[in-house]
């Protein structure tokens, strides 16, 4: 099968303008999108700009979505007509979502709050508080039935998603994706980097003054597809998407490793995985935030790295788009896209005569386009992408096709370990608890009950694996989490702080646990775990789909082991938000459920003992209105039988199912009808009757049930299915080990 | 109010503020030291604590300020209404 993943389509809206030609257009001539901010209230704040886009929600989409969502059907849309992609009935399940994401719908919040407290608002308005909403929204939008996820690793999710929609590509899982990412300007964010005294007082200035970052807004979106596909179609092709590299710095929740060493692991990893050399690249759109600690990382990793290449450009597009956080990595990557098309490299804006004298110092053999852009051939480009909980992603553009390293890992994964810690209503955590793993109270009082759990898990999954993280192995392991609402607690409640108090009064210990993959962070930065980081947030199937994706990265070649988590909190917070939509009364469970995955040779390298094989898995999508389920049972089945599929079994030989019915009758009915069409009569272990509607934990809880029955003995083939609302499911097929 | 009603309120700060546990948090617990290791991302934190309480302003003051809840009622104590 040919390898080759193209880009066919491109969709923009950020500061700078409402599609790639104005955004191109201004980028290449240095004119900023950075303004005085209009929708948050900087009153009391040392800082009053942002780079905003001008167009109101009305004027996006006519859809009652968070602003998000409606941000990226508008780039979606650019994209889709760009690339001249028909979806139709027999495709539509090829074509899926994948979109980075930071703030979720934290815009929503603070409306929601502010017009409850005013005795107005909609119940209804509490879907589009969570991150999981954003991906299923475009899906339903424009109709694509292909697999969701939304990655929400902060500043690095808009990158990490291009990447994995690449690599799915490559793995046959897809023919294309609507892939990228997108933020608005929240008053989450302004508050938190506010408070961090990490928002410049004047325009961001990367690479020069590095005071601080601006914050931004918008959406890129590029249509990823394989080669194969976009020519039987006949589609215009940008370039080559080559490799990616995804890393843990497994150092500080908000600050880069002084060191670089995180950054270049990942830098190195997009590199070696396009089967290139550090002097092959001739642009690399830097991360470079403008923050003193990021630019100097980076400018280390990049001196570190490059410096014998004797034609590297290096810019920082964000002096113009500002830092958009979960779409920063792919408004940049639509940059890089038009950079190798063009031949032109956009410059790094803001650099005084006197400025430009220092950067001569600093810049030694690299090229940082200052002020005015650079004309010479891209045949190779970069763009970087680092963010809090110290995630790494770096992927590479390249004009030409190029072969890529088949580093296709063929062996049989197992599941060598597991951590549960979950319960209804609530799972019980004391300081002994901590204390087990050598956990001391200066790093757990940081954590949030999000991070918390997932924190426990992690640390369970690894001892009861006996796995000891060491120099030796600490690069070839790494995370997925997934999750329904991530730290929505945390979230909702320093956003309702920020609307009684104002924007100048948010909490600088708070803000870093607000992302959704400060969990995955604090779990890789204590155990020490420096590979591949991600999170997903896609509703309570997320557990299940950590496990999907986990297994992808380690039959991709890039780790040996995974850890793969579920995690969902229950809090106050956590019960009015499910009273207010008047769902799970009563019913909701929560906790982290880790499993270790591990490829057979690693495996056996240490003897490590195996509760089952994870030997199929799969995801699958029918897009309904998010929050529903009816009318998505194709995609159930259909990730059923490719699960089955990929086992190498037919749907018959599966003895028994561990389900997700949750009492809810809409979902009971659907899983049921489903399962008799599939298998007629067959053993169904109800785990959410003991754990609740736990959600992404309950999900992986599944998994991991479906692993100990066949470890005891039980059955050979037990399969674990899960639901998300909106239409999204993922199956595993567990297989008793050889 | 007095010294220890100052105390009394920095440290419901901490515990409410940096989810330090109460009763691990003595008026002369070394807060920036090992068991509590609190780090500059807290420091901000507590400087805009003691405004909020006190009307203090604290930015820029010397590190042996902030070492315990005691230095910072001292300070608290010495700057009140400035």
């Amino acid at each position: 099968m040919s390898k080759r993943v193209v880009v066919t389509g491109l969709g923009l809206i950020c500061a700078l303008g409402e599609n790639v030609d104005q955004c191109w257009n201004a980028v290449t001539n240095g004119v900023t999108g950075i303004r005085e901010v209009k929708t948050v209230n900087a009153e009391g704040c040392y800082v009053n700009l942002g780079a905003e886009v001008d167009t109101p929600n009305e004027k996006l989409s006519n859809e009652d979505y968070d602003r998000s969502s409606l941000l990226c059907i508008k780039a979606a849309g650019e994209a889709l007509k760009d690339s001249g992609y028909e979806v139709t009935e027999n495709n539509s399940d090829r074509i899926g979502v994948i979109i980075g994401n930071c703030v979720g719908g934290a815009v929503s919040i603070d409306k929601y709050y502010t017009a409850h407290k005013n005795g107005g608002g909609k119940n209804t308005d509490v879907l589009k508080m969570p991150a999981a909403a954003l991906a299923n929204n475009v899906a339903f939008h424009f109709g694509l039935n292909g697999t969701t996820a939304n990655i929400v690793n902060a500043c690095a999710a808009g990158t990490i998603s291009l990447g994995y929609a690449a690599d799915l590509i490559r793995a046959g899982k897809a023919d294309a994706f609507v892939a990228g990412g997108s933020d608005s300007f929240s008053s989450l964010a302004f508050a938190g980097f506010h408070a961090l005294h990490a928002l410049d007082a004047n325009p961001c200035s990367p690479f020069n003054r590095s005071s601080g970052i601006t914050l931004g807004e918008g959406a890129g979106i590029l249509i990823v597809e394989s080669y194969e596909h976009a020519k039987a179609r006949g589609a215009k092709i940008y370039c080559e998407i080559l490799g990616n590299g995804v890393s843990s710095d497994a150092h500080h929740i908000t600050a880069p490793r002084p060191d670089g060493q995180g950054q270049m692991l990942a830098i190195s990893r997009a590199v070696e995985n396009s089967g290139l050399t550090a002097n092959d690249i001739d642009y690399i759109n830097a991360h470079g935030t403008g923050t003193a600690k990021n630019d100097e990382a980076e400018f280390l990793s990049l001196h570190t790295l490059f410096d014998n290449n004797d034609h590297l450009s290096v810019s920082s597009t964000k002096s113009m788009t500002g830092h958009c956080l979960g779409a920063a990595g792919s408004i940049e990557a639509v940059f890089t896209v038009k950079s190798v098309c063009e031949n032109v490299v956009p410059p790094t804006i803001g650099y005084t005569e006197e400025n430009l004298e220092t950067l001569k110092e600093k810049a030694g053999n690299i090229d940082f386009v200052p002020n005015t852009k650079r004309e010479k051939e891209v045949n190779y480009a970069a763009s970087n992408s680092f963010a809090f909980g110290g995630n790494n992603a770096s992927i590479v553009f390249a004009k030409k096709p190029h072969d890529i390293p088949d580093r296709t890992n063929n062996d049989k994964i197992y599941v060598t370990g597991i951590g549960e810690l979950i319960a209804k209503p609530r799972v019980e955590i004391t300081s002994d608890d901590y204390k087990e793993y050598g956990i001391k109270m200066a790093f757990y009082r940081k954590l949030d009950r999000f991070s918390q759990l997932q924190l426990l898990s992690g640390m369970k999954a690894l001892k009861d694996a006996d796995i000891t993280i060491s120099e030796d192995n600490e690069t070839d392991i790494g995370i997925v989490v997934g999750t329904a609402d991530g730290p929505l607690t945390e979230v909702y409640n320093f956003q309702k702080t920020v609307c009684e108090n104002g924007t100048a009064s948010g909490s600088a210990f708070a803000f870093p646990n607000t992302v959704y993959n400060a969990a995955g962070g604090y779990f890789s930065i204590f155990a020490g775990i420096k590979g591949y980081n991600v999170t997903d947030a896609n509703s309570i199937q997320a557990g299940l789909q950590s496990l999907c994706y986990a297994a992808d990265v380690i039959h991709n070649g890039d780790e040996n082991i995974m850890i793969a988590t579920g995690t969902d909190e229950n809090t106050d917070v956590t019960e009015y938000l499910y009273d207010t939509l008047g769902v799970l009364q009563g019913k909701l469970g929560e906790g982290s459920v880790s499993l270790v995955l591990e490829g057979e040779k690693s495996a056996a390298a240490r003897g490590a003992k195996k509760y089952a094989e994870l030997a199929g898995w799969a995801s699958a999508h029918k897009s309904v209105e998010f929050g529903k389920i009816k009318g998505s049972e194709s995609a159930l089945k259909k990730a059923i039988e490719d699960a089955c599929k990929s086992a190498g079994i037919s749907v018959k030989d599966i003895e028994a199912v561990c389900g997700f019915a949750n009492g809810i009758s809409e979902v009971d009915e659907l899983e049921k009808q489903v399962y008799s069409e599939l298998f007629g009569d067959i053993p169904v272990i109800t785990v959410k009757n003991d754990v609740g509607e736990a959600r992404a934990a309950a999900s992986a809880e599944q998994a991991a049930r479906a692993a100990q029955l066949i470890a005891d003995g039980k059955y050979n083939y037990v399969l674990a299915a899960a639901f998300g609302v909106g239409g999204q499911y993922s199956a595993v097929v567990l297989k008793k080990a050889d | 109010m007095n010294h220890e009603e100052i105390c009394a309120k920095i440290k419901d700060m901490l515990v409410e503020n940096l989810r330090i546990p109460a009763d691990e948090l003595e008026n002369d617990s070394e807060l920036f030291g090992d068991d509590i290791g609190l780090d500059s991302i807290d420091s901000i934190e507590i400087i805009a604590g003691i405004d909020s309480l006190f009307g203090v302003q604290m930015t820029g003051a010397a590190r042996e300020h902030f070492q315990t809840i005691e230095t910072l009622a001292k300070y608290v104590e010495s700057h009140k209404g400035e």
